[in-house]
Parts: structure tokens; C-alpha cells; sequence
């Protein structure tokens, strides 16, 4: 089994309620892994999911796309191997990789082997943490069946996130991953990543270079 | 990235003690060896693979989990780290031991395979350390045998300067030292230049294009998530330093690390003066402080490319309204 999260471009308007929503269900005030402890001081504190946005395509037909970025779950998690301590590892249950803070000795060595920047140092208390795919909500057993999904799942609006077994055929994000050719991050270093990005459709242009010139002129000459 | 201290001073630390343990051996193979300049040697070796190891100790920030450092030697290059870089160490104090309770002929052929066994460990430590970083394949600068060659050159070179000096104030044989620190300044010149040009290509392997997997160009990053990169909580992605420092660091490693030291040592030979050999192994280890400076601070990291590293270019759908401005 790997538990992974399937993100449709397409559909990703960028509105972050992914970053935030994880940011608070994984702060939980004081007790949770997350440090939060100066918000207003230190706005770019610890994120573990974090939207890139990128301006793509040439003028003047140009886009604007989304990519929520967290931990990818891999599967073959480089960070891994490299922890001396044995701190990182990967479940053999579910597919997802964790951290316990109680063997973490801080030496962020994980952090540069993490091929796409998501493993985070908490400075108070001298360990690395990462995105944890919600694991504690996943084997809840008292939260109903529905809601044993990660936060930033649950609190898509636009449903651009589907979460599931990437490994059993039968499921929605390896059907979306196989017919909609779904790829992840950065191949050629090798970590196979279990979170997976479905492309984006190219849209046709929808105006032209002359209409917007005569706009332009119009406006600002 | 953004260089920790800490690395500095064990690498550095580790490195020259190899090095100056590996000038024990050659002296005592050659026959050169005499107990002061063997203790001044072991000595220095000792308070350099104190201070790395010391350094390393306080790189951790979660000491309580120290004793779990073991668990996976396996597979984690920074397990074998701590073992090879203890068991140096250790030996390297026994030896030193061995060498004031002065039972022990320094010529004899168990302190010549004594000496060597340490420089064996020796080398061997600054070989995992330097795997440590070669391995890492999100290093794009440090994924390379390259990284190997130049922490095992830097290291020799710096402990081989500073037995010529030694050896010079020892009057030791002199001319076979400055012939080492002659063959190891070259090297080491050629495996830096060589490193140089491996940074250079890692630097421009980070494009957005690679980084999101999609089909059109260009792209142009706009926001990593927050209001800027997470340079605090993940100092890999520190700021890719400017190309006029890196040129400045560039040239003054080379000058300090293999220019002055070659100019240095053939003066000493000529005018047969030690000074010039303490100015070449001061002058060495500076350089080696500067290389491995920029050694750090020059690496990339595969992630930059999602926190805005990529040079900037202006977006060309604003430029009608600046020509239009401009007119």
C-alpha cells in the first residue's frame, strides 16, 4: 500500500486554503508539531505544504498555474537512508514517511537529501518535521470514514486534490495517474515520488496579439 | 547554501589531521622521523581531530538522541562518519601516547605500520565524510567523485605543509617534505579548478522547466508559499551567493591555496629557511578556509528552483505598458 494525494493542475486555483488548513490542523496551539508560537513576528515560519505560483507560457498568451508542494511520500525516500539515527523511516503498512523526534538528533542531513525542499528545522526544539500526510487523523477511529483523509484534502474547494492507494489499481488516483498521465516532480534524482500532478490542458489563446495592442493603446498611449 | 560552522571547522579540522598523520608515516618510512618533530606532528594532528570532532559533536541539536548516531550504518554516510571519524581519532591518540612514552623506536617497522594504520583510519575518515556530501543526489554541486578527490587533496595538502614547516624547524629531510607539499599543491590546484567547473554546471541545471515537469516554457516563478523562500527552516536553499563574490572568493582561494604556498616553498628551499615554509602552511591553511567556505556556500541545491533562485527575467506582458510609459 502507498498512501499518496493526486493533485489536478487543472483544477488548483491557488486560493492556499490547503497550506492554511494543514497549518492549522497540524499547530493545534501549543501542542502541536508545527511551531507557531510568534504568527504575527514570524509569518514565514514552518509550512509544511506550501502553493507555488508560476507564471507560465509566452506573451502574449501566458497563464498563471498552482502547485501545492509537500512532502511526496517517495518511494524511494532518499532522506531515508541517510538519517543515522534511524529518525526517518517509511511505513511498510501505508507507504508514508515520518520522523520520530525523539531519535532526530537535528543534523539536517535529511533536509539535503530531500530532493524538493520540504523537510523543515525547528530551531526550539532542535529536530526536523514534515508533512506527516495527517497520519494521526488517517487512523482515527473515532472521526467517521469520511473525514480519514489529510487536512489539505478535506479542505480543497475545487476538489483538486484526491487522496488514496497509488498502489491498488482499483483506486481513484491510480486510475487518474494512468489515464490522465499524471507525473511527478523532478524524475531524473531519482526518488520516485508517490504524490503525483496531473498536467495541465493548454488552452487555446483567447486574444490576439493585435486585439491586445490596440487595448494597450487605447489605455496607456 | 548557507555554510554551518560547524561543518567548517570538522572538515577542515578532520582534514588536516589526516593529513599531518600521513606525514608521520612518510617520515618515519624515509627514516626522517625524530621524536620532537613526531611530537610536535602528533600534537597538532591530536588538537585538529579534537577540535573537528568537538565541532561535529555540536552540530546536533538534540544531544539525547546522540546515542542512537550508530543505528544505521547500514546505509547513512554520517553513521560511518561517526565511527570512522571516531575510531581516527582514538587511534591517533593511542599512537601519540605511544610516541611520549618513547619505548617505541620511531624507525622500527611496528611504529612505521603503526603510523600508517593511523593514517589508513585517517584517510579513510575524510573519505566517508566526503561521501557523506558526494552521495546526496539533491546536491547537485556535491553529487560528484570530484567532491571526494578535493576533500582528500585540501586535507594532504594542508597536513603535508605544515610537516614541511615542522620538518624545516626539526631539520628534518627538508627537500623530500617540499617535494610532497610541491606535488600536492598541483593536485590540489587541478582537482579545485576541475570542482569549480562541476559547480558551474550544477548551477545551471536549475530551471523551472525540469523542476515542474511540464511540457511549455518559459516559466517565471512569482511565490514559494509564503512572502518569501524558507531560507531560516531550510538552509539548503539559502540565497545562491553573487557572481562577483564568488569570483572574488574564487581568486583568493587560488592565490592562498596553491599560487603563494608554490612561490613560499621554493623560497624556503632556496634560502633554506623555515619561515617561509610557516608562511606556506599558514598561507594553505587560510586558502583551505576560503575553499571550503565557498565549497559550502556555493552549493546548489535541486529545490532552489521552487524558492525563486532562477535569475529573474522581466515578464514580457508588461512591456507595452513600460514602453508605453517610457514614451
Amino acid at each position: 500500500m502507498q498512501l499518496t494525494i493526486v493533485t489536478d493542475l487543472n483544477k488548483c486555483v491557488g486560493c492556499k486554503s490547503c497550506q492554511v488548513s494543514c497549518k492549522e490542523h497540524n499547530t493545534s496551539g501549543a501542542y502541536g508539531p508545527v511551531p507557531d508560537a510568534h504568527p504575527r513576528a514570524d509569518v514565514d515560519g514552518m509550512w509544511w505544504n506550501r502553493i507555488v505560483t508560476m507564471e507560465s507560457g509566452a506573451y502574449p498568451n501566458t497563464s498563471v498555474m498552482y502547485l501545492p508542494k509537500a512532502c511526496m511520500h517517495c518511494y524511494d525516500a532518499p532522506c531515508v537512508p541517510v538519517c543515522p539515527t534511524g529518525a526517518s523511516y517509511k511505513r511498510e503498512d501505508n507507504g508514508v514517511v515520518l520522523i520520530d523526534y525523539d531519535s532526530c538528533i537535528g543534523c539536517q542531513l535529511c533536509m539535503w537529501a530531500c530532493p524538493y525542499g520540504v523537510r523543515e528545522f525547528d530551531e526550539e526544539e532542535g529536530v526536523v518535521k514534515k508533512c506527516t500526510l495527517c497520519i494521526d487523523r488517517l487512523e482515527d477511529e473515532s472521526l467517521p470514514e469520511v473525514e480519514r483523509q489529510p487536512a489539505c484534502v478535506q479542505s480543497c474547494p475545487t476538489h483538486a486534490r484526491t487522496f488514496g492507494d497509488l498502489d491498488d489499481p482499483t483506486s481513484e488516483v491510480a486510475r487518474l495517474v494512468s489515464t490522465r498521465q499524471g507525473f511527478g516532480l523532478l524524475p531524473e534524482l531519482g526518488a520516485r515520488p508517490s504524490v503525483h500532478y496531473l498536467p495541465r490542458r493548454p488552452e487555446p489563446p483567447r486574444v490576439d496579439k493585435e486585439t491586445l495592442e490596440k487595448v494597450m493603446a487605447e489605455r496607456y498611449e | 547554501m548557507k555554510p554551518a560552522p560547524q561543518l567548517l571547522v570538522l572538515t577542515l579540522g578532520q582534514g588536516l589531521a589526516g593529513g599531518m598523520t600521513a606525514s608521520v608515516g612518510f617520515l618515519a618510512s624515509i627514516g626522517g622521523l625524530n621524536h620532537r618533530l613526531a611530537l610536535l606532528l602528533l600534537g597538532a594532528a591530536l588538537f585538529c581531530a579534537i577540535l573537528g570532532g568537538g565541532a561535529s559533536f555540536f552540530h546536533m541539536h538534540h544531544f539525547s538522541a546522540a546515542r542512537y548516531i550508530l543505528r544505521r550504518l547500514k546505509t547513512s554516510w554520517l553513521s560511518r562518519e561517526a565511527l570512522t571519524t571516531g575510531l581516527f581519532g582514538g587511534t591517533l591518540f593511542l599512537l601519540t601516547v605511544a610516541t611520549v612514552w618513547g619505548r617505541l623506536a620511531l624507525n622500527s617497522p611496528l611504529y612505521i605500520a603503526l603510523a600508517w594504520l593511523v593514517t589508513f583510519f585517517g584517510l579513510v575518515a575524510i573519505f566517508v565524510t566526503a561521501m557523506l556530501y558526494a552521495s546526496i543526489p539533491a546536491m547537485l554541486s556535491w553529487h560528484s567523485p570530484v567532491t571526494v578527490l578535493n576533500l582528500l587533496a585540501v586535507g594532504l595538502l594542508g597536513g603535508s605543509g605544515w610537516g614541511g614547516f615542522f620538518g624545516m624547524v626539526e631539520h628534518g629531510p627538508s627537500g623530500q617534505l617540499a617535494a610532497a607539499v610541491a606535488i600536492f599543491l598541483v593536485v590540489t590546484g587541478a582537482v579545485k579548478a576541475f570542482q569549480w567547473h562541476v559547480f558551474s554546471l550544477a548551477r545551471h541545471r536549475i530551471r523551472a522547466t525540469t523542476g515542474f515537469g511540464l511540457p511549455f516554457a518559459p516559466y517565471r516563478l512569482q511565490d514559494s508559499g509564503t512572502t518569501r523562500a524558507p531560507y531560516r527552516t531550510q538552509t539548503q536553499v539559502h540565497p545562491v551567493i553573487s557572481d562577483g563574490l564568488r569570483l572574488r572568493m574564487a581568486v583568493v582561494t587560488a592565490i592562498f591555496l596553491t599560487v603563494l604556498p608554490i612561490v613560499l616553498v621554493i623560497l624556503s628551499q632556496i634560502a633554506a629557511e623555515w619561515g617561509w615554509m610557516l608562511g606556506a602552511a599558514i598561507s594553505i591553511t587560510l586558502g583551505s578556509i576560503f575553499e571550503r567556505w565557498l565549497f559550502f556556500a556555493d552549493a546548489t541545491h535541486s529545490s532552489r528552483v521552487f524558492f525563486a533562485d532562477e535569475p529573474r527575467e522581466a515578464s514580457r506582458v508588461a512591456e507595452p505598458v513600460m514602453r508605453g510609459r517610457l514614451s
